[in-house]
Parts: structure tokens; sequence; C-alpha cells
């Protein structure tokens, strides 16, 4: 268990210390994010409709893309150089690979939600800090589940011809559930709602955070297989 | 394949198709001309004889393709992801039937081609996820890596119909509530009639989804089949 640990910690760190070296993924997904952002202002007549009422649904969608280019990065980036090849050959087993990249995907993402949460808060004029806990814990739930997918998902589209299209066409019909949850909870959360009255989305989320870690982990070791 | 075994094959499917073809007409007799017009609805309600067996027929060949994903990675034999392949395909087409026979229904009774109700929109999902199974499909080259990549999909899209169905349902919902089999038991909520010549629909299409898929495994066999014989000839001589 503590070699399996310190197989995925070594693995999380290389990622870390490769971004921190070139610095290209982080600022690339910040920046897109505000630029969905921004559209979405564009788009819709912010004096029109309540800011609260569309605000969640494009910072989930701010959220979602910017993140699905981080998990393009995450195995093409190994693909170069036959570095995927080297990671196979380390003797861990392949779900120490997929935890790592998991655990990598999911830091990016979060570190890059949270710069974008006080802009959010500006552009749109919404009070986050006095439901900042419970939006932590959505935000969370539901980054944790687009990342259990996205890495298992990358990891399979990276070896397709047509890898950046094809991530984006294979997951997001399956990543409905989960964005319509975590929508309609922080829609509520930012309606002043306690976390009691949406357990039933917290329920859904959750699972299918589990679901999805659970299939990754039992079908990983085929598709990292060569 | 010896050729006695060709002949076998084409004589079990030569009675599958008088059976289906038969079991068809039957069905077309029973919705065009015995079943009762529906009071309310009028003739249009006839189009639920096509409606709900095809529903059928699509969730029946995912959740095939589900099974025979599972027994692919475990197995690992190529004839599991030619029955996976064949019953997603057929799975799609039926699929896009239920997509537009329900707005042809819609239209005069809601008065609106298509709503965002809960069975609608979940139709509409299981539809783009296995459409992208079957690009995925097409995307990658024959061989071990498609059949486990579309084996890996063919899980997990299967296992997200259950999470999609509930967060669609608590998203909203106005489709009709199920009329066949009610909390009163089963088809009080119909006419006998109605009820028979649904049962002889579905069983029709059922007998259908069987036939097609006798078929779609045979030609995908049989390419195999051809594969290995240019590999052997061609190339050795």
């Amino acid at each position: 268990m503590n070699l399996f640990l310190s197989q995925i910690t070594a693995i999380v760190w290389k990622d870390v210390v490769t971004e921190l070296k070139t610095r290209e993924l982080f600022s690339a997904m910040f920046i897109f994010a505000l630029l969905v952002i921004l559209i979405f202002i564009f788009s819709v007549n912010l004096s029109i409709v309540k800011a609260s009422e569309v605000g969640p649904g494009i910072l989930w969608v701010a959220f979602l893309f910017s993140g699905t280019l981080g998990l393009n990065r995450s195995f093409v980036m190994e693909k170069e150089n036959g570095c995927l090849m080297g990671l196979m050959l380390v003797p861990a087993d392949r779900t120490a690979i997929y935890f790592g990249k998991l655990i990598s995907n999911f830091v990016f993402l979060t570190i890059m939600e949270l710069f974008i949460l006080p802009l959010f808060m500006i552009f749109f004029n919404i009070d986050l800090l006095e439901h900042l806990a419970p939006l932590l814990l959505v935000i969370f739930l539901g980054t944790l589940g687009f990342c259990a997918l996205g890495t298992l998902l990358s990891s399979l589209a990276s070896n397709l011809k047509t890898r950046e299209i094809m991530l984006p066409i294979l997951l997001y019909p399956i990543l409905v559930p989960i964005i319509i949850g975590v929508v309609r909870m922080t829609g509520q959360i930012l309606a002043g709602e306690p976390l009691s009255e949406m357990m039933n989305w917290i329920g859904l989320t959750a699972s299918f955070d589990i679901i999805y870690i659970g299939v990754s982990i039992m079908t990983i070791d085929h598709i990292l297989e060569e | 394949m010896s050729p006695d075994e060709v002949e076998d094959k084409e004589e079990e499917s030569n009675i599958m198709v008088w059976l289906t073809g038969s079991a068809l007409l039957a069905a077309m007799i029973g919705i065009f001309i015995y079943v009762p017009t529906e009071r309310t609805e009028g003739v249009i309600q006839r189009i639920m004889y096509f409606h709900i067996p095809c529903a059928w027929l699509s969730f029946f060949a995912f959740f095939v393709v589900f099974i025979c994903s599972i027994l692919f990675l475990w197995k690992k034999d190529r004839e599991w992801d030619i029955y996976a392949h064949a019953s997603a395909e057929i799975g799609v087409v039926f699929c896009s039937l239920v997509l537009i026979t329900g707005p042809i229904w819609a239209r005069p009774i809601w008065g609106a081609w298509w709503v965002w109700d809960a069975r609608l929109t979940s139709t509409l999902i299981l539809w783009i996820i296995y459409v992208s199974y079957l690009m995925l499909r097409a995307q990658s080259d024959a061989g071990s890596m498609r059949a486990r990549y579309a084996a890996v999909l063919g899980i997990v899209g299967f296992l997200d119909i259950p999470l999609i169905h509930f967060s669609v349902l608590w998203w909203r919902a106005f489709h009709p509530q199920p009329k066949v089999i009610t909390s009163e038991g089963i088809g009080k909520g119909m006419d006998p009639s109605m009820l028979a010549t649904l049962g002889l629909s579905l069983c029709a299409f059922t007998l259908l989804y069987f036939l097609l898929m006798g078929e779609r495994v045979r030609q995908e066999q049989l390419k195999d089949e051809i594969d290995r014989l240019k590999r052997e000839k061609l190339y050795s001589s």
C-alpha cells in the first residue's frame, strides 16, 4: 500500500514539476475559462436575465471546457517522446498511473477554479463568500467526477488519430448527469438554500464519482496495454 | 467455415426471415385493421405500436452491447466484439426511429415537436452516447485496440443510463405516465385489444432484432474470413 502511494505521488510530482517548468497548461486553461465566461456575458443580456440564474451554468461551462483542455494535454503530453511507454515499463500497477493522472488533473483544475471564482464574483455581482463552504463541496464533487471519467477517456482518446476531437464527443454525453447536478446545486446554493435541501443531487453526483472511479480501476488495464 | 456449415446457417436464417416476416405482417394487420382507434387521440395514437417497440428494442440492444463488452474484456474473444458492434448499430437505428416517431406523435397531441421532458432527453443523450461509440469504432483501425476501447466505452455508457434517468427525472417530467405497467397491475390502463396488438408488435420487433443481428454478425464474420484468406493467399505467393 505504501509502495502504491509513493508511486502515485511520484507521478503527480512529475506532472507538477513539468507544469512549473513549462507553465503552458495552467495559463491556457485559465485564459480559456475567462474567455468562455466573457463570451457568455456577451451572448446573454444581463440586464434582462438575473445573474444568479444564468451564472451557475456559465461558471460550469467554463470549468468543463477549460478542464477538457487539461485532460487532452494530460496523456498527449506523455505520448511525445514515448513517455507513456516509459511509464508503463515502470514496475507499477496500471491503476497507479490512473490515480496519478487523476490527481494531477484534479489539482490543476481545482487551482484554476479557485482563481476563476473571485472573477466570477466580480463579473456577476454575486456574493459567494456567504455560501463558500457548500459551494466548495459541490465544486469538489463535480470536479472529481469530471476528472475520474475524463482521465479514463483521455487515456483512451490519446491513442486515436483524431484525439482532440474525440475526447469531448465521448466525454460530454456521459457527463450529462453530473452537469445537470452541479448546475442545479450551485444555483440552489446561490439562492441561499441549505445543503440538506439537495441531498438527492449530492447522492447522484457522489455515486457518479464512485461508479466511474470503480469502472476506471477495473478497465484501465485494458486501455494502457501495448 | 465448411460448406456444410454455411448451408446450415443459410437454412437457419431462411426460417428466421419467414418467421420475422410473418410476425411483422401480423403486427401490421393488428395495428391498421384490428385495433380500434383511440377515443381522444385519434388515428395518430396508432404510432404507439411502432414507438414503444422501437424504444424497447434500442434499450435491449444497448443492454446487449453492455453484456458483450464485459464478456469481451473478460474472455478476449473476437466473437463478443462482433456481437457488441452489431448490436450497437441496430440500437442506434432503432433509437433514431424512436426520436423520429416521437415528435410525429407529440406534435398533434402536445402541440410541440419537442419538449424537454425526462424521457425524451434521456433517449436523446443515449442516442448521442451510442453514436459516439460507433464513431470511436470508425476512428480506430481494426484490431484488438479498437475492440478494447469500444468495450470500455460500451460499459461506461451503459452504466450512465440510471444516472441520466434520475438526473433528467429530477430536472423535469411531462411524459405520459406508464400505461402498460401501472401500480394497479399489468395492463389495467389499456383496452385488451390494444394490449394484444402492442404485445404482438413487441414480439415482431424482437424477432426483427435477432434477424438483423444474425445477418450483421454473419457479415462481419465473412469480412474477417476474407481478410484472413487475403493475408494467406495474396501475400504468401
